[in-house]
């Protein structure tokens, strides 16, 4: 991680929905950065608030009923602090969004080549023959075949895979610094996800995009991602880069999500329990109702204060206390010994 | 493309579909007593004459004792020629009646048309865009009490309040105003309104209902992400796809409204239109011009349904036009 200013740099986001129930917060304080060229994963369960804290940025967030208050700092400005037309001149030009479901992220009415040339015309006045060559030339960058022959056709007429590299070639019309992706590969199947990941990957290294992830799948975490936030219930439980997340994990909840991969734990069955209700999140750590390791101080208060367990891994957990404090219970939690006692955080 | 193909092979599937009308219509003729014949038997009678030979040489006249294959092929030819016959009510032919009626009928009923097709769509995003809001049940109630109460009563009902109490319109409908003068506009507002309140509200809620899906969809925020403006996302983007299913419900409502109701408000009005003009037809039993006048509403009924067809897949580019 550098030292300058990071390219996006988010601080205390909240993100409420008014509802019926009254308020619901999908998510609750959390920070986060981003720099150029690195990928940052947010994992975590359905439910858990990735998707709604990615929306959050460029606040596409379906508003009212839902209100995001916070810092969202990108290259230097505020973006909770614009305007809504300020905002649209970053929206798909500075930072793109691609989303989970292609099948029906394109309106059916228009060609491809039309939704490609809106998201450029939109932000540059350029001509429509200038639009078109930038449009083919993307199409032909996220390799569709043809490019200049499909560029007429519609989205029906391409399949799942295809039409989520137009929504990449959508997403790179202003050359973005930010990338967000929610869920990119999920509707896919495993081999499209494969060249669409590669392809991500390749356009990172072309354009130096920062790449904000999401996704609830750790095996396409591993193939990608710099560095992991996990998130549960609108919280941060843990975050760290990718090796020391996935060789020692310090929360018991990044534990048990790990444990679920077929290759690592195995444990098919998932992590029995569900999310804390949103509209009324529970005393001290959310996943306390579901953690094997529960004991009282896990109920009491706030969401515990993220600590630093290994240089860059930060874990939100009250068997790991700040260095400031004596009243420490236990050195940290050893994954797949639930019961050891007296074992530091990061051997194996 | 196939689309060529397709719109030729509809146009000739919708003159087929004439075709057959026009055919089913001679033959119900043909099985009907014939009112001509019957009077000039009676007048026969009357006089002191044969009945029977009277209606006989009356028979002989029309061309009824030909076979019924040289009947049929010698209507016809005058129905596509447009030969269709002397209306004795209005002592003139009856294409020139009808050419009469068609002249009011269109001064009030292309801008209702016009207005339904552009307000009703428009009224029902809007409605959508700001769903369960005053706005909303406001445009909701609107359309309800538009589309529930009956045209013929409102339209009584405004005539007594403009041209009886507070005197702003003529009463009856004056034939004598030129066609482009504001005495016209003015006479021709309320009947506009009337019918455009009876036909807004099933347009508008259908595009309601229908874009109401659109604005939640994932192509929504995908254009958001873009970085598109609300404004245009609801002209494109919700619009546009809404303008599909509306296709198939408007052309319909619009016919149905046009055949029924337009008669019903020719005659509050007094404006001496198609619908009038058939309706004098049937009382004065004036077979020629009735039978007219059910061929200019039914090829209005085929020529709409054929619109709606060619719009349909012209708006959606997913609906195959290939193998039909």
């Amino acid at each position: 991680m550098s030292t300058a200013e990071p390219l996006l740099e988010v601080e205390d986001l909240t993100t409420t929905f008014s509802t019926d129930d009254g308020e619901l917060m999908a998510v609750d304080g959390i920070d986060f950065s981003v720099d150029s060229g690195e990928t940052v994963c947010i994992v975590g369960e359905s439910g858990s608030g990735k998707t709604v804290a990615t929306e959050s940025i460029t606040r596409i967030v379906k508003s009212p009923p839902g209100h995001v208050e916070g810092s969202v700092r990108f290259k230097g400005q505020d973006l909770l602090e614009m305007s809504e037309p300020e905002l649209r001149d970053i929206r798909g030009y500075e930072i793109a969004h691609i989303f989970q479901n292609p099948q029906e992220a394109m309106n059916h009415c228009y060609t491809v080549g039309w939704q490609i040339m809106e998201a450029l015309q939109i932000h540059r006045d350029v001509s429509n023959e200038e639009a078109r060559a930038k449009a083919v030339d993307l199409l032909d960058k996220v390799g569709i075949a043809n490019a200049s022959s499909r560029f007429d056709d519609h989205p029906h007429e391409f399949s799942g895979g295809q039409k989520q590299r137009v929504m990449i070639a959508m997403a790179l019309v202003g050359d973005p610094d930010l990338l967000i992706a929610d869920e990119p590969t999920t509707a896919l199947d495993v081999t499209v996800q494969a060249q669409i990941l590669r392809l991500l990957d390749d356009l990172q290294e072309e354009f130096d995009m920062g790449i904000l992830f999401v996704t609830h799948d750790l095996g396409v975490v591993a193939e990608i991602a710099d560095r992991i936030i996990v998130m549960y219930a609108g919280k941060v439980m843990e975050r760290g880069g990718v090796l020391d997340i996935f060789d020692h994990p310090a929360h018991p909840y990044t534990q048990q999500l790990l444990n679920c991969l077929p290759d690592i734990g195995g444990n098919t069955g998932g992590i029995p329990g569900k999310l804390p209700d949103p509209h009324d999140p529970p005393d001290g750590c959310r996943f306390a109702a579901r953690c094997d390791h529960t004991i009282d101080a896990c109920r009491t208060g706030q969401q515990p204060e993220e600590v630093e367990v290994n240089p860059g891994q930060k874990a939100s957990c009250v068997y790991y206390r700040p260095a400031h404090d004596d009243s420490v219970i236990r050195d940290g939690i050893q994954n797949t010994e639930p019961d050891t006692t007296e074992v530091g955080s990061a051997d194996d | 493309m196939g689309l060529g193909r397709y719109i030729t092979a509809r146009v000739a599937w919708a003159a087929v579909v004439s075709l057959i009308i026009v055919t089913i219509t001679f033959v119900l003729l043909a099985a009907a007593p014939n009112p001509s014949i019957r009077e000039a038997a009676t007048q026969a009678a009357l006089q002191g004459g044969d009945p029977a030979a009277a209606a006989e040489r009356e028979r002989e006249l029309r061309g009824l004792n030909e076979p019924l294959h040289v009947r049929y092929l010698d209507f016809l030819q005058s129905v596509y020629t447009l030969d269709w016959g002397w209306s004795q009510h209005r002592s003139q032919p009856v294409t020139e009646a009808l050419w009469e009626g068609l002249y009011y009928t269109a001064q009030y009923s292309i801008p209702w048309t016009i207005l339904t097709v552009i307000l009703g769509p428009i009224v029902g995003v809007y409605s959508a865009a700001n769903m369960y809001s005053w706005k909303d049940h406001a445009a909701t109630g609107f359309a309800f009490f538009g589309y529930a109460i009956p045209n013929f009563f409102f339209g009584i009902i405004l005539l007594l309040i403009f041209g009886v109490w507070l005197d702003v319109i003529p009463v009856v409908y004056d034939t004598s105003v030129p066609l482009f003068s504001l005495d016209n506009v003015i006479q021709l507002i309320i009947p506009v309104f009337v019918l455009v309140t009876g036909s807004i509200g099933a347009t508008m809620r259908v595009s309601r209902n229908e874009s109401a899906e659109f604005q939640n969809s994932d192509f929504m925020k995908t254009a958001k992400a873009k970085g598109v403006s609300p404004l245009r996302a609801y002209a494109y983007h919700v619009m546009r796809p809404t303008l599909v299913p509306l296709s198939t419900t408007l052309v319909g409502q619009l016919l149905a409204l046009f055949l029924g109701s337009s008669l019903l408000v020719e005659v509050v009005f007094g404006i001496p239109g198609l619908g009038r003009l058939t309706f004098d037809a049937l009382v004065a039993q004036d077979t020629n011009l009735v039978l007219g006048a059910t061929l200019v509403f039914t090829f209005i009924a085929v020529v709409g349904n054929l619109v709606e067809d060619l719009v349909f897949t012209i708006l959606d580019p997913r609906i195959s036009y290939d193998d039909r």
